[in-house]
């Protein structure tokens, strides 16, 4: 086989391969618009590889962790939108998060020189996936819901402790801001005040407060108050806003409730001549490269900068609700992920597309070697056009996110009696009636997620 | 014969771009692998960490009084309970398992009657949905009294986990304790430490 020729097959191999993740997870997005999540769960099952949620694939690092990190949110979906709620698939969305949790976190440790050398010539997406904060941080946290939903603490605590090490070292490495985490921090606190550990449950509070504004930790921060002596100026705000320390009736419990709904702006693939893409970030680029892309959009040739764009989120504007015992109750908005993923974007999109431009330009060089080497004329040009063109559609703008994580989250607590009660639970059009048996003194967390 | 060169160049970059987005992993058997079981996949505990620490508690366990207190009882009844996970790794399958390393090493001891956790059903899922530190006197010698054990062998696993840069390091240490399940008095505590990482 001549060189060409060799050439030629690893580069349909690499375009039959490498279909962006967008691409990928488009189908199952698709699903969830028309609210079938069950359906959404196939594809993805598809993209994996395997027959049934239940089956992991073969190789669960790369792209696949991501593709796990999408499931288990459709699963959570399915687990808390069926006419029963399913233990079944809270345990299943629970597996999926902790071996994506493991590879992404190997990931992140793992970007080389081999995959900058992929990043450099052919596309962003050739090398590991590197999640932003907002996504590490929400691994541990929707986690958290899917034991606490099973009534399993010891199972929340250790997601807790992982959110918490991800804290430290995101407030290490990108300041404090960044890793506040204002559903998460809640729900841990929420699992080690049930686990009758007061200073850890405070902590967690007191992150929680500094994240967002939330009126119903006042009676919870009031008595755990009581027997550890953890203190802030937000805890002792939060004290006096509650202005109830008295202990709660013996014969009441506590119920929790956290509803995800509409899904977070996944990313495109967006093509755009050189001479935009140079107004977006001129800023971010070398002279150098600067003047070298100029030129190139002067020529108006093979000059397309292939780049992902944030798209729209869905949903966000839903106005979810639940009812005790036929009573509609407040919720406070916990955390709009929606924000914190364009936030992200806007941070990351001038390196991105400066990044898509200097891989352009690396892909002209290339060409111009092949018209030099063949001693230029007509044929010399034609194979230079058709190297460039070949490598802009194998460059694959890097669309890879967690694009099934709801746009918004939502958290409702309400103390009540002792006994039997009925729950309805709404959002984005789909409601569902549950029962809870709160025994007296304790608890239970209710879930609904609706990706739409 | 230059642009042969080039392309030739093109190739193997293509090449390795395709072996980093395709490699494969295979399925093998832990003989056929020279080192399979002592080489570190990842950061929780593996079949070699709890070897490591149910050896270090356990030595410490057969050269301490409460044994000697043991071989003058005529082998009372001794029941393990569940070990408690205090980490930020899901480790649980792996302190299950553990429960039964232990009943192994005190049955092969000969010193003591070892009541199997199999047939503990209610206590293992009571003993798992305590929350607080401490076992109190109470508890324990309800617990004593329910599955027939005079002393409970039980621990904890703590681990400090730590990111930095592109590392991350998870030191675990279990607590394994005896305790009378008459008094609830520890009578023996021992401690063993494995220290799993990400390193570069």
């Amino acid at each position: 086989m001549t060189n060409l020729a060799r050439t030629s097959v690893l580069l349909s191999a690499l375009l039959a391969g490498c279909a962006g993740h967008a691409a990928r997870t488009e189908g199952a997005r698709t699903a969830l618009d028309e609210g079938a999540p069950e359906q959404a769960l196939e594809l993805l099952d598809e993209e994996l590889d395997v027959k049934s949620p239940a089956e992991l694939p073969e190789k669960v690092g790369g792209d696949n962790a991501l593709l796990l990190l999408d499931r288990a949110m459709v699963l959570q979906q399915v687990a808390s939108t069926s006419a029963a709620p399913s233990t079944k698939n809270y345990a299943l969305s629970s597996r999926d998060l902790e071996i994506a949790d493991k590879q992404v976190e190997v990931l992140d440790l793992s970007r080389g020189a081999v995959d900058d050398i992929g990043k450099y010539l052919f596309s962003d997406s050739t090398g590991p996936y590197k999640a932003p904060t907002y996504e590490k941080l929400m691994v541990n946290t929707m986690n958290m819901v899917n034991y606490l939903v099973r009534g399993d603490l010891n199972g929340a605590k250790v997601e807790a402790r992982r959110l918490a090490v991800m804290q430290k070292f995101i407030d290490g490495h990108e300041g404090h801001g960044a890793s506040l985490s204002g559903p998460g921090s809640y729900l841990a606190g929420f699992a080690f005040e049930k686990s009758d550990d007061a200073s850890e449950a405070l902590r967690f509070y007191d992150e929680a407060l500094e994240y967002g504004h939330y009126p119903s930790l006042g009676d919870a921060v009031a008595r755990l108050s009581k027997s550890a002596s953890y203190r802030s100026p937000r805890l002792t705000e939060a004290l006096h806003d509650a202005g109830n320390d008295a202990a709660p009736p013996a014969d009441s419990g506590e119920l929790l409730i956290v509803i995800g709904y509409g899904r977070v702006p996944a990313k495109i693939a967006k093509r755009i001549p050189i001479g935009l893409a140079l107004t977006l970030v001129s800023g971010a680029l070398s002279p150098n490269d600067v003047s070298k892309a100029n030129y190139l959009a002067a020529q108006g040739l093979v000059t397309w900068v292939n780049y992902p764009e944030l798209g729209r989120p869905r949903g966000e504007y839903g106005t979810p609700g639940f009812a005790l015992d036929g009573s509609w109750q407040e919720l406070e908005g916990a955390l709009a992920v929606d924000e914190e993923a364009r936030h992200a974007w806007d941070e990351a999109k001038g390196t991105v597309v400066a990044s898509a431009i200097t891989r352009l330009i690396a892909r002209v060089a290339t060409g111009e070697i092949v018209r030099q080497s063949t001693g230029g004329g007509v044929v010399g040009a034609l194979l230079s056009l058709g190297t460039q063109a070949t490598l802009t559609a194998v460059d694959t703008p890097d669309t890879r996110s967690w694009s099934t994580l709801p746009a918004r989250i939502a958290i409702g607590r309400v103390r009540l009696p002792a006994g039997k009660h009925y729950i309805d639970l709404q959002a984005r059009g789909v409601r569902r009636r549950r029962t809870v048996d709160i025994a007296p003194g304790g608890w239970a967390v209710l879930n609904m997620t609706v990706l739409r | 014969m230059i642009i042969s060169k080039k392309l030739g160049l093109l190739s193997i970059v293509l090449s390795a771009a395709g072996f980093v987005a395709c490699g494969g992993p295979r399925a093998v058997r832990g003989e056929e692998v020279a080192g399979l079981d002592e080489e570190a996949m990842g950061t929780g505990l593996d079949k070699r960490d709890l070897q490591k620490m149910l050896h270090d508690n356990m030595d410490a366990l057969q050269t301490s009084a409460v044994v000697q207190r043991w071989q003058g009882e005529n082998r009372p009844s001794v029941a393990v309970l569940p070990i408690r996970n205090d980490t930020s790794e899901h480790i649980e399958s792996s302190l299950d398992s553990l429960i039964s390393d232990v009943e192994t090493v005190l049955i092969n001891g000969g010193h003591v009657r070892v009541i199997s956790h199999e047939n503990q059903g209610a206590l293992v899922d009571e003993v798992k949905s305590q929350q607080s530190d401490a076992f109190d006197q109470n508890t324990v010698s309800k617990w004593g009294h329910q599955v027939g054990a005079r002393y409970f062998v039980t621990g904890k696993t703590f681990a400090n986990d730590e990111r930095q840069n592109d590392e991350r390091r998870v030191q675990y240490t279990l607590f394994m304790q005896v305790l009378d399940a008459e008094t609830g008095e520890v009578l023996f505590q021992n401690k063993a430490s494995v220290t799993k990482a990400l390193v570069r």
